[in-house]
């Protein structure tokens, strides 16, 4: 039989672990995050075309601006939707 | 003088032109580049594409990217002749800063690591054509 992975254990304050999450474009060593690339931005994207905020994603503040910037360039010119089809 | 920076433009084209009329309307664009004082690094078309959503009611588009130096004050004058253009539904025009001038040579850089004297040749026609201007 499958047994269920444990539930991690609360510390003293109550509050579950909290999985480490590093910042993708740093652990690359990246300084440049291009419009042009948009199966990577979608990625970054939820499926009604929303940018998903970096305390989900775990990207650093200084990535998290240059990508933002990169997906809304990547919108202007019709790379990424600004809404989905399936929500419209 | 004015101060050349490295700049790229994405313009989208009507998809439904033929490919003659595509073609006419890029050397068009890169001749206003070069009229005005720039000059071209890289024309990359990539080719029709369907749009995210609809620009104009039209769902594909022809894209062109094109990579080039130019002075400041020529790129108001290269929007303009975007927005005049009937045939091209949109356009993105943005200075390239050190980070992705590096960040470009980096993916370009890996597989001429051969050759050293190379890259020192291309500068050359530039100074030349300065020169004839002068």
């Amino acid at each position: 039989m499958f047994n269920a992975p444990r539930k991690p254990r609360r510390d003293k304050e109550g509050q579950m672990p909290r999985k480490k999450r590093t910042c993708r474009f740093c652990d690359a060593k990246e300084n440049y995050i291009d419009y042009k690339d948009e199966k990577r931005l979608q990625r970054f994207t939820t499926e009604q075309g929303k940018i998903i905020p970096k305390r989900i994603t775990g990207t650093c503040a200084k990535h998290q601006r240059q990508l933002v910037s990169a997906i809304k360039r990547a919108r202007h010119l019709a790379l990424l939707p600004f809404v989905s089809d399936a929500v419209r | 003088m004015d101060k050349h920076n490295t700049y790229e433009s994405t313009v989208i084209i009507n998809a439904s032109l033929d490919d003659a009329q595509v073609e006419s309307v890029v050397t068009r664009i890169s001749e206003t580049i070069t009229k005005n004082g720039g000059s071209i690094t890289a024309l990359n078309k990539w080719g029709r594409k369907r749009l995210a959503y609809s620009i104009n009611k039209k769902t594909n588009g022809f894209y062109v990217n094109f990579e080039f130096t130019a002075p400041s004050s020529s790129i108001a004058l290269l929007e303009r002749s975007y927005q005049l253009d009937e045939m091209i539904l949109r356009y993105l025009t943005i200075a390239l800063d050190a980070k992705a001038l590096a960040a470009k040579k980096a993916t370009a850089a890996p597989p001429p690591a051969v050759e050293t004297a190379a890259p020192v040749q291309p500068r050359e026609p530039l100074f030349t054509e300065s020169a004839e201007k002068k």
